[in-house]
């Protein structure tokens, strides 16, 4: 008996270390994404969903945005990463990442994202801007069809 | 308040289209045609005073954020047609300039936030005019948003029960986040719309169709 128990005994810190968990720190692989409103208000501890481009029912990592509104990816391939936060109220993002063969996110950024940029004076300025300029055409349109009949 | 693209199914954005689009010419037709061209100026300002309006976010005590509508003055002043095609020139500028809303979800934000709220609002100023016209006015547009806050909660309850995968909030929790500061912001849109009718009524050419 005494062989066999030496044996088991021996074996103990193999088993033991079997159960370890282990870790790796990886650096400047992940995407990053946050959440705002348009006043600049970020969206914290809001629930998200990122889905894989290559299984858009199951999600591939879901959790809560941090305090700043953050959360972040490491994609493990190249294609369309959909992330979406969802708030209680209807709020929320709903978003395509581009992610090329390197791992990099496509540096073409959309129409909204460049606009996020203005500053919080300009963007509603730029709609009125916008706005007024269709009433004015459609004011000049209306009067010239009105004076012709 | 705006349902952000992704949040609904087709099986929503769809029937709301179709609603929508008869709306959208009947109200372009009545309120946008040749027979109205000495309101449009009007129109067009106040307009683009809902879209600046739209973009100022209120803080509410609990971490969210809401904000003014500008349409039911249009409503109360020109009819709810015409207050649901503003919004949709308001919204569809939102989701091509902004990125807020979006285009599939464009029917159903604007027949909540354009139609259905300020219709509302618009009938109730109709029923108390003859009584109080302020008061008409404050709570004619004071009681569109919560209106349109409930139809996008309902909107949104019906969607996580149609597919929680677009949408996985059940109706009271939706209902809950949004009326509330629906009802706070209503009391500034109805302060709004009280003042602005006021300062209409003293310009020439501001009387509506």
């Amino acid at each position: 008996m005494k062989p066999v128990a030496f044996l088991i005994l021996s074996l103990l810190p193999a088993a033991g270390a079997a159960h370890e968990v282990l870790h790796q720190i990886g650096r400047g692989r992940a995407v990053d994404v946050t959440a705002f409103e348009s006043d600049g208000e970020v969206l914290s501890d809001r629930p998200f969903e990122v889905f894989a481009p290559t299984d858009g029912a199951k999600p591939w990592q879901s959790g809560r945005t941090d305090r700043a509104g953050r959360l972040a990816f490491v994609p493990s391939g190249p294609g369309a990463w959909r992330v979406r936060v969802v708030d209680d109220s209807g709020h929320g993002l709903d978003v395509v990442v581009d992610v090329d063969a390197s791992g990099a996110v496509s540096p073409e950024p959309h129409a909204h994202e460049a606009l996020h940029t203005l500053s919080f004076v300009l963007r509603p300025l730029l709609g009125a801007a916008v706005i007024a300029g269709i009433f004015f055409g459609l004011h000049r349109l209306r009067r010239r069809r009105a004076g012709r009949t | 308040m705006h349902v952000p693209d992704g949040f609904l199914s087709p099986l929503v954005t769809l029937p709301a289209y179709a609603a929508a689009t008869p709306l959208w010419a009947l109200g372009v037709r009545r309120h946008f045609g040749s027979a109205q061209v000495e309101a449009l100026p009007v129109l067009g300002s106040l307009t683009a005073v809902a879209f600046v309006i739209q973009t100022l976010m209120i803080p509410i005590p609990g971490g969210t954020s809401t904000h003014l509508l500008g349409v039911p003055l249009l409503a109360l002043r020109y009819g709810p047609l015409a207050a649901f095609v503003a919004e949709s020139l308001v919204l569809v500028l939102q989701a091509l300039l902004l990125g807020a809303g979006g285009v599939t979800v464009l029917a159903v934000n604007a027949l909540a936030m354009g139609l259905i709220g300020p219709s509302a609002g618009w009938l109730l100023h109709r029923v108390l005019r003859p009584v109080h016209a302020g008061a008409a006015a404050f709570l004619g547009a004071a009681v569109a948003l919560p209106v349109a806050a409930a139809v996008v909660a309902g909107v949104l309850g019906l969607q996580q029960r149609l597919d929680p995968s677009y949408f996985p909030g059940p109706l009271p929790v939706v209902a809950a986040a949004l009326l509330l500061p629906a009802v706070l912001a209503g009391l500034l849109e109805g302060a709004y719309t009280l003042v602005a009718m006021r300062l209409l009524g003293r310009v020439r050419g501001g009387a509506g169709a």
